[in-house]
């Protein structure tokens, strides 16, 4: 671990799942010393250096140091605390996994707002991008020794993006678009339902549990 | 690092797009490396993500060719196997976000290209010119505070110079082909601090033998 244990963290984000899930389960599994704040919003906007969330607040020794963009903090938490191998081959194998879920994210916004001609195009090309890359899931999960982490026998930033990543689509998108969690849900496999639950069930994230949900309960027998 | 029995493939379609970055990364570093043009859709199963750009190294030492994808992705493991993103982890972490912020700045663009609805269209293209003017100040105030010398950190070329002047490539050259007007309306918010980044980076000892398929954007900034 390269945080000295005098180390504290602020997370900033609004009180919603959104982009801020693998950030938390970073902190959580990491056992750091941290805290989230809820700023006013948009009043606080021109506080946070790109007027924007989440954002990280480091204090150490008196000093402060700031980042933003949610996946660059993730990257820097993952390293920090030694979720990320450094091998950089082995690093940025797991960060393109995150890259491809935010690639994600956004065909699913895409597909969200558009109109016209444009809108079964853009639901046929988020339906191809999500298949494809619960096959690919899949494929990295047949590879694993153990078919409860992705890569190792270990809990790997690999793991948190991915269930942060389903967390988002199963339980919070709903909110933009009813029918999204059965949707995805209904693409997923028995053992990448069975690898999520078995990140939920690692004990470094037994405490984020402790103010949410598992997603035990979402799943059913019948989705196995 | 030495890259003697390595070197690399990149593949993308023949334009600037998003590879940008990483062809001059590949050239910066001194390496070995081609573009493929592979057949498009018929390669498509056969990329990790179905997608381009992909990046493939190739090594001497028989060992089996390493591939990885998603643009950011190649980008960030160039520049940190040779030598253009820190070490210190504060120090790589503050350039990286830079990039990210590109990043959704790019995804802003296409809505407001693909919405026919002229109120959606007008929505989209507030929240880009929003976000892109809040990218612009922060990178001239990276660069006024660097001493202005065209350079967001230190005192040579970095990852940060090199993906701001990709970025710059394919809003100026690439979405010129989806909005004809793209280089009129942005040209004018560029900062000199930001003109001169682009002319520091585009005339770089490591960089200055890139060809870009997009031309010089020190040209188009400048026009």
């Amino acid at each position: 671990m390269l945080s000295g244990s005098d180390t504290v963290y602020v997370l900033r984000y609004f009180d919603v799942i959104g982009r801020a899930e693998g950030c938390r389960l970073l902190l959580t599994a990491a056992n750091a010393s941290w805290t989230e704040e809820h700023p006013e919003w948009p009043a606080e906007k021109a506080n946070q250096p790109f007027e924007r969330l989440p954002v990280l607040v480091e204090r150490s020794n008196g000093n402060e140091w700031i980042l933003c963009e949610s996946l660059t903090i993730e990257r820097y938490l993952a390293r920090v605390f030694g979720f990320m191998p450094t091998d950089l081959k082995q690093a940025a194998l797991q960060e393109q996994m995150a890259d491809q879920q935010a690639d994600l994210l956004s065909a699913f916004f895409g597909q969200l707002t558009a109109t016209g001609d444009m809108k079964s195009k853009q639901i046929d090309e988020f339906n191809t991008l999500f298949d494809r890359m619960v096959k690919e899931h899949g494929r990295i999960l047949s590879r694993s020794s153990s078919k409860q982490h992705l890569f190792g026998d270990q809990l790997s930033y690999a793991d948190i993006s991915l269930y942060a990543f389903y967390k988002l689509f199963i339980v919070y998108l709903k909110c933009y678009q009813s029918d999204i969690a059965e949707i995805v849900k209904s693409k997923l496999t028995p053992e990448i339902i069975n690898l999520i639950l078995s990140i939920e069930k690692e004990p470094q994230l037994a405490p984020h549990f402790s103010k949410c949900d598992t997603m035990a309960a979402i799943f059913t027998a019948k989705d196995f | 690092m030495s890259s003697s029995n390595v070197s690399y493939t990149l593949r993308y379609f023949d334009i600037v797009g998003f590879a940008e970055s990483s062809r001059i990364l590949l050239t910066a570093a001194g390496v070995e490396w081609t573009d493929e043009h592979p057949e498009w859709p018929q390669e498509k199963p056969n990329q990790p993500h179905g997608r381009m750009p992909v990046l493939v190294e190739k090594s001497t030492d028989g060992s089996p060719d390493f591939v990885i994808c998603e643009s950011s992705n190649i980008e960030r493991y160039l520049a940190r196997t040779y030598g253009f993103l820190p070490t210190d982890l504060k120090q790589a972490a503050l350039q990286e976000q830079l990039r990210d912020l590109m990043s959704d700045v790019i995804a802003l663009f296409t809505p407001q290209v693909q919405c026919k609805n002229e109120e959606d269209k007008a929505e989209f293209q507030t929240k880009f010119d929003g976000l892109l003017e809040t990218l612009i100040k922060v990178q001239t105030k990276l660069l006024k505070d660097n001493n202005n010398t065209g350079r967001l950190f230190g005192n040579k070329l970095s990852y940060a110079d090199i993906v701001t002047y990709g970025f710059y490539m394919t809003i100026l050259v690439s979405f010129a082909g989806f909005k004809a007007d793209i280089v009129d309306v942005i040209k004018p918010k560029l900062t000199p601090e930001i003109v001169k980044l682009i002319s520091v980076v585009e005339s770089d000892p490591l960089v200055v033998k890139h060809k870009s398929r997009g031309g010089s954007l020190v040209a188009i900034v400048s026009a």
